[in-house]
């Protein structure tokens, strides 16, 4: 990672959980875990609706602090602390909202800025021709209907050339041609990160080389 | 792999850049802030008429407008970001310390903004008399970094939290008293020409300990 905080050649990355585990108050979000992931790669993350596959990423992220267990983030060798991770990470989740005042070009140019990139109109120029929303960069996130905000989603997690990419459903909300464009994102960023794929669509799946499934028991989980 | 000092002022700029454009073009602050100065002041004025001899009554009327016109205002720096789901966002390229400090130094912009229309406002309609400029523009900016530093910390708090409204006014009442009371007296102080050098320096040990509290407890803000 250079010092303006953008990974600019491939990182070794690696993930490794052992009893990871996650409560919301009495509620069990995540069954105890082990896994152990290196980069590059994907790797979907599959389980039942509210097995904990976002309570996962949130927690590999660095903002959500496990309950009980340990989850390990080395890049090159070295842990990097919860906190610092973000600079590490890119995350794509349906709970990303974005400034709507601002358009789209603004929301990526100040993540840019706030990151520090060394070359911010690039990056966000790159992002924005990634996910194909150049035509509509200078439009208000307001008036975006819910597939270009998704798209935005994307664009604001490859911005940095994350060393990880945590993708949460990425193909909601989206047309043929966009889940192309995620599909087009995992290969690319899987030739040099690690990408962790939040997924029960078994198109996204089968991009995946590995699978950590979750075993909790979804709706139906105890409380 | 922590950040460069060049880089975390490049994300607290980042970050009170973005709250600047935001204001500017939702007005969501600055025009509820001007529309209760002037109301209040206006209804003041018309009710109770000039209050020139009135010091002690001026230099009260004078910081409660400044409180209540921008109070509410500054909170909504915090709590705006939880309302439109933009915390997370901001979590993911930003260190706690760096946004609590980008959205300190807007409130002390925007507070600036509104003393800039309030003050003359405030001299001309409650024919006030000219103050003595270096006590009083010391007075008002130690009052200021106070207030703004008190209400980020404070809005930082209650961001997440249920029954926000309530909860900030509870937990600001006691860290305001002390700053209104200096600020009042220094006020007042600097109209009736007396000394006014333990207000000052009651101010700035507030604001010294106000600052120093925030910068400790930002980082552990948001540890779910």
């Amino acid at each position: 990672m250079t010092a303006a905080g953008m990974v600019t050649t491939p990182q070794t990355v690696s993930l490794s959980a052992i009893g990871l585990t996650h409560r919301y108050g009495r509620r069990i979000a995540l069954q105890p875990l082990e896994f152990e992931l290196t980069s590059p790669g994907v790797v979907a993350v599959t389980g039942a609706n509210g097995s904990g596959k976002s309570t996962l990423l949130r927690i590999v992220a660095g903002i959500l602090r496990p309950s009980g267990g340990a989850l390990s983030f080395a890049l090159l060798g070295k842990g990097i602390k919860p906190l610092e991770r973000r600079h590490a990470i890119g995350l794509a989740t349906p709970e990303l909202a974005f400034y709507e005042e601002f358009t789209a070009r603004e929301n990526l140019a100040f993540l840019a800025e706030t990151r520090a990139l060394a070359q911010p109109g690039q990056a966000v120029q790159n992002a924005l021709e990634c996910v194909q929303l150049e035509t509509r960069a200078d439009d208000r996130v307001a008036d975006y209907s819910s597939g270009m905000k998704q798209r935005l989603r994307l664009a604001s997690a490859i911005l940095h050339r994350p060393a990880v990419l945590l993708l949460d459903e990425p193909g909601g909300h989206l047309d043929a041609e966009g889940r192309a464009v995620v599909e087009r994102i995992v290969r690319q960023e899987s030739t040099r990160s690690l990408v962790l794929l939040a997924t029960n669509d078994p198109e996204e799946m089968r991009l995946a080389t590995k699978l950590v499934e979750l075993n909790g028991r979804g709706l139906g989980g105890p409380s | 792999m922590p950040r460069s000092w060049s880089s975390s002022m490049a994300a607290v700029w980042a970050v009170l850049r973005k709250e600047c454009r935001s204001e500017w073009r939702t007005r969501y602050g600055l025009n509820a802030a001007l529309l209760f100065a002037v109301a209040s002041l206006a209804a003041v004025s018309f009710s109770a008429g000039r209050l020139g001899e009135r010091t002690d009554v001026l230099a009260a009327l004078f910081w409660i407008v400044l409180l209540f016109a921008t109070l509410a205002s500054m909170s909504h720096a915090f709590v705006r970001e939880t309302e439109n789901r933009t915390m997370l966002l901001l979590r993911l390229v930003a260190s706690p310390t760096e946004i609590a400090l980008g959205k300190l130094l807007f409130n002390l912009v925007f507070l600036l903004v509104v003393e800039v229309a309030i003050v003359p406002l405030f001299m001309v309609l409650m024919s006030a008399p000219p103050p003595r400029w270096g006590s009083f523009l010391t007075v008002l900016g130690l009052g200021t970094v106070s207030l703004a530093a008190s209400s980020t910390l404070v809005g930082a708090v209650i961001a997440q939290t249920r029954g926000r409204g309530a909860l900030f006014a509870g937990v600001s009442l006691p860290l305001l008293l002390p700053v209104l009371a200096a600020a009042v007296s220094g006020t007042k102080a600097q109209w009736i020409g007396v000394g006014l050098d333990g207000e000052i320096r009651l101010l700035i040990a507030y604001a010294v300990a106000l600052l120093g509290m925030s910068l400790l407890l930002y980082e552990h803000l948001w540890e779910d």
